[in-house]
């Protein structure tokens, strides 16, 4: 957050501000606080605290602006500072993959897929959701801001503080992982994935 | 299977330059690439069957993202709550 103040707002602009920029994104607040935290209370709690920091340091945010990316990157921060130690869920984070993913550089876009067009639309929703929650949090939070949320790689490098090439690298893996998860899926439904 | 599929004959069964292609592909998906991309799409889904299955494998996994991972309800006294709260610390 900005630690430079443009100018103060009074009263009725902070008001303003907060029930017609801040109010209106909280539908997607909340479902991005569930599915990092995937429990009611600290999803609460998340979007609660969010929206209490935003009130605060109302005055660094340009009236006008992207306000749902500034929120969002508030409350992306507050999970990380405050949230992902306590969370009740365990880390489903598998280290080795991320650390393996994250220590190349050279995004592998060679990879190909068996995973039929078919069956991915046949999949259920709980199956999908299941899919995306089973990725390592930073993974679930590119797919999260680009496909749920329609995030531009911009606003998303600004919400994450990464450079976009990483941005663009780590969706790729998160799709890569994803593909993976929803490849065992069809699978188990009996579709043949093997090539013809 | 997508009928389009029926006329995978015409299109090469190899791409040359798959990463290019394919990260090109994801940024017109994710609408980052707006310059001539309907060009070179359009000529890459008639001419290549990688390029042609990554697209479309790609483009329903986004839909089916969109469609299938349904907004959790707001429960209904997070509003009053937070309005509450900022009445506190005013």
């Amino acid at each position: 957050m900005s630690e430079v103040q443009r100018k103060k707002y009074s009263d009725k602009e902070k008001n303003s501000i907060f029930d017609h920029e801040f109010l209106p994104h909280i539908d997607s607040m909340y479902n991005f606080a569930f599915r990092l935290t995937f429990d009611e209370d600290d999803a609460k709690d998340l979007v609660q605290d969010t929206y209490l920091k935003a009130y605060r340091f109302i005055n660094s945010f340009e009236k006008g602006t992207n306000a749902k990316a500034w929120l969002f990157r508030i409350l992306k921060n507050s999970f990380i500072n405050e949230y992902r130690k306590k969370s009740k869920q365990p880390s489903k984070v598998d280290y080795q993959e991320v650390e393996t993913y994250y220590n190349s550089d050279n995004v592998d876009y060679n990879m190909t897929s068996d995973l039929r067009v078919d069956a991915v639309k046949d999949m259920l929703g709980d199956e999908i959701s299941n899919a995306l929650n089973s990725l390592a949090v930073d993974f679930r939070t590119v797919i999260i801001l680009c496909d749920l949320e329609g995030f531009t790689y911009e606003e998303m490098a600004k919400i994450l503080d990464i450079p976009i090439g990483t941005v663009r690298s780590r969706l790729h893996r998160a799709r890569n992982l994803l593909k993976d998860k929803l490849r065992s899926y069809a699978e188990n439904m009996g579709y043949d994935t093997e090539e013809d | 299977m997508d009928k389009d599929l029926n006329t995978s004959s015409k299109r090469k069964l190899n791409c040359s330059d798959e990463s290019k292609c394919f990260e090109l592909l994801e940024s017109i998906l994710d609408g980052e690439e707006s310059s001539g991309s309907k060009e070179v799409l359009d000529e890459k889904l008639a001419k290549c069957q990688p390029c042609f299955e990554h697209y479309h494998l790609e483009k329903v996994i986004r839909e089916v993202l969109k469609s299938k991972c349904t907004k959790h309800m707001v429960p209904a006294e997070l509003k009053d709550s937070i309005r509450q709260k900022i009445q506190e610390i005013k």
